[in-house]
């Protein structure tokens, strides 16, 4: 019986010279919603069309199930695929794209009928099955190729950035309802993004891809709150990356100094490492305080710029020994908008359970196994 | 943005239907004289009469030649509209220099004489110990159609979205079942367009049909020129001609209808509006 699992061993693929996939190891669990996330041109989207066997690789295997799909051909996998561009057949009706696949298995007639009858009603379209593509919105032509793809009932499905092409507020509702459909209809979903916020809001797991390499592979969480390296630390939200060096242990922690001069203590990340390196702390967890207030892991500072976002303020802050961070306020009250404006000292509280050192990734560390499932091992690359 | 002034438009529209006049004066000449109740086609007028046109039509080796290219003119059109499709998804999979010289390789007939061509198929033929005869004449132009067909059928194949056939693949369809049933839907006014363009470059093909063809079977333009010696041939001749334009321009109204009604069902194609543009003008090249 079909699970839905893929195992990527050692996939790689190359253009002439070009490295778009580096000897990638992943494991993509059965039955939850995956995300490949990374940056135009990591190759993330290489990797999943030769997971539906459109590019071949250059070495490596692909494995469903534990069958390797060397050599077989798309028609023949049980992975479909929804592009990019819907890739709807716009000389037939809904109901004759979306029973396409159907045709091609030789389904009959009063089945095929059934069964994309149903499928229609699970992405709200019944009522549209005798329109054409031309005559569909966008958000309409996205469901209708998840139909198309869905109404086969393959083991894995394959998501090209779907929601590229809609607007915000659409993006957002078809967020929702994909991943409401990925839980009602169990099948694996592998989802290919460069949007950080979609794919930490769908994912059960996430890779984050750079450059043909997985970065770290884990739960949306395990992503944020420990980022292995700068990049997952930069590229999920914002970091507030830092330089630093780190002097050696320190109560619970290690003391680091950040920029000339300023020391704080940090309780979270590689706290074995030694040496120049960056700490990262999230907005949130910044807090910003009166100016003058003292205690442990406080630097005074300068508001130079505030957001008003609605739900929050976001300050920029100028602190003393020369860097910029961006902490984020809570609109906890009609007073908290007017309480900081440009140009008002205050003291910023970065506490030492929030402050994360990142490895130092100048040393030769050993290289564990990257994307391994239970784990957010970082993929530390021996150069 | 106006590019002329009033003057400058003024002598553009003069141009413009001076242009028009002598490109369509002979076929109107052409026409009024099919009509004319006179051996030779002199001015003044005298008179009306069909008998022309009734001469013609009972003067076998005319119509024979008539018939003639059109047959081998429809052959062509198939079987040159056939080749254009295959070379096409070919060219298709080519990049960089491997595409730039099989594209050159297949539009060199348009740069050759026809004569240099028609000489060198028939030695060809008689190394073969075969000689002239209708179906040299089909390979022959489907020789120089064969670009033509290729000029209309490659854009419109990359119009397409790639997706499209791979989603038809992801379904379940075989390569030949994609193309059947998804690309070759969407390319049908393209195809329709290099059927009437191999069709009227075969028919009022002059050079390679006389190299080719048997001695006792012209095709329509070697029978006009044979023909050019007896006067008394000339009225039914006309009587034919004028056929043969009311002939085009029916084909030619017909086959845009057609191809504009095919673009419309394929509603949201994309691309619909660059092909109207490439396509439309086909059909006027290949009315003169």
């Amino acid at each position: 019986m079909n699970k839905g699992e893929v195992r990527l061993v050692s996939l790689t693929k190359r253009f002439g010279d070009f490295v778009a996939v580096d000897a990638i190891d992943l494991e993509i669990p059965p039955g939850g919603f995956f995300s490949l996330l990374g940056p135009s041109g990591c190759g993330k989207t290489t990797t999943l069309r030769m997971i539906g066997g459109f590019e071949q690789p250059t070495s490596g295997q692909v494995l469903l199930d534990g069958l390797d799909m060397a050599g077989t051909p798309p028609s023949k996998r049980p992975v479909n695929t929804v592009f990019q561009s819907y890739a709807l057949f716009p000389h037939l009706r809904v109901f004759d794209n979306v029973a396409f696949g159907l045709r091609r298995q030789r389904v009959g007639r009063a089945e095929i009928r059934r069964r994309v009858g149903e499928v229609l009603e699970l992405v709200q379209l019944g009522a549209l099955a005798r329109r054409k593509p031309g005559q569909l919105s966008g958000g309409q032509q996205q469901r209708v190729a998840l139909a198309r793809a869905l109404v086969v009932k393959p083991a894995v499905l394959l998501l090209d950035e779907p929601l590229g092409a809609l607007d915000a507020k659409l993006r957002r509702e078809l967020q929702v309802e994909l991943k409401q459909l990925q839980t009602q209809v169990g099948i694996t979903f592998a989802y290919v993004t460069h949007d950080q916020e979609e794919a930490l809001t769908m994912s059960d797991r996430i890779a984050v891809l750079n450059r043909g390499r997985v970065e770290q592979a884990s739960s949306p969480r395990d992503l944020y709150e420990e980022p292995a390296n700068a990049f997952v630390a930069d590229f999920l939200g914002v970091s507030n990356l830092m330089e630093a060096t780190v002097l050696g242990p320190s109560g619970a922690g290690v003391e680091v100094r950040l920029g000339d001069g300023v020391s704080v203590e940090a309780q979270r990340g590689e706290l074995s490492t030694r040496g120049p390196t960056k700490v990262v702390i999230r907005p949130e967890r910044i807090q910003v305080e009166a100016a003058g207030a003292t205690g442990p892991n406080r630097i005074a500072g300068m508001v130079t710029n505030v957001v008003y976002l609605g739900s929050g303020l976001q300050l920029t802050i100028h602190l003393a020994f020369g860097r910029t961070v961006t902490a984020l306020v809570a609109n906890t009250d009609e007073d908290t908008a007017g309480a900081w404006t440009p140009g008002t000292p205050v003291t910023c509280h970065l506490p030492s359970t929030a402050l994360r050192v990142l490895a130092n990734t100048e040393v030769s560390a050993p290289a564990p196994e990257a994307g391994r499932v239970g784990g957010s091992e970082p993929a530390t690359h021996v150069p | 943005m106006k590019l002329v002034g009033r003057f400058g438009t003024l002598s553009l529209n003069l141009y413009f239907w001076l242009f028009v006049a002598f490109l369509f004066a002979p076929l109107v000449v052409l026409v009024i004289f099919s009509m004319n109740n006179s051996m030779t086609p002199t001015l003044p007028l005298s008179g009306f009469t069909t008998k022309w046109f009734h001469q013609a039509f009972s003067n076998g080796e005319l119509t024979g030649a008539v018939v003639r290219s059109a047959a081998i003119a429809l052959t062509t059109a198939v079987f040159a509209t056939a080749l254009g499709i295959m070379a096409s998804i070919g060219l298709m999979a080519l990049r960089g220099r491997a595409l730039t010289f099989a594209i050159a390789a297949l539009l060199l007939p348009l740069v050759v004489p026809y004569i240099s061509l028609a000489v060198g198929l028939l030695i060809l033929l008689q190394t073969f110990g075969a000689g002239p005869s209708l179906t040299a004449v089909v390979l022959g132009h489907a020789v120089i159609t064969l670009p033509f067909a290729i000029l209309v059928l490659l854009p419109r194949l990359r119009s397409l979205d790639p997706a499209m056939n791979e989603a038809a693949l992801d379904l379940g369809a075989s390569a030949f079942g994609a193309f059947r049933l998804i690309t070759l839907p969407l390319i049908v006014p393209a195809l329709v367009s290099s059927g009437i363009i191999c069709f009227v470059t075969s028919f009022d093909e002059f050079a390679i049909a006389s190299f080719l063809a048997p001695s006792g079977q012209p095709t329509y333009p070697i029978f006009l020129y044979a023909s050019a010696r007896t006067p008394a041939l000339l009225p039914d001749v006309i009587a034919i001609g004028a056929i043969v334009i009311a002939a085009s321009l029916l084909l030619v109204v017909i086959a845009e209808a057609g191809r504009r009604w095919a673009e419309r069902r394929l509603v949201g194609a994309g691309a619909a509006v660059q092909s109207a543009l490439a396509e439309a003008s086909v059909p006027l090249i290949a009315h003169r």
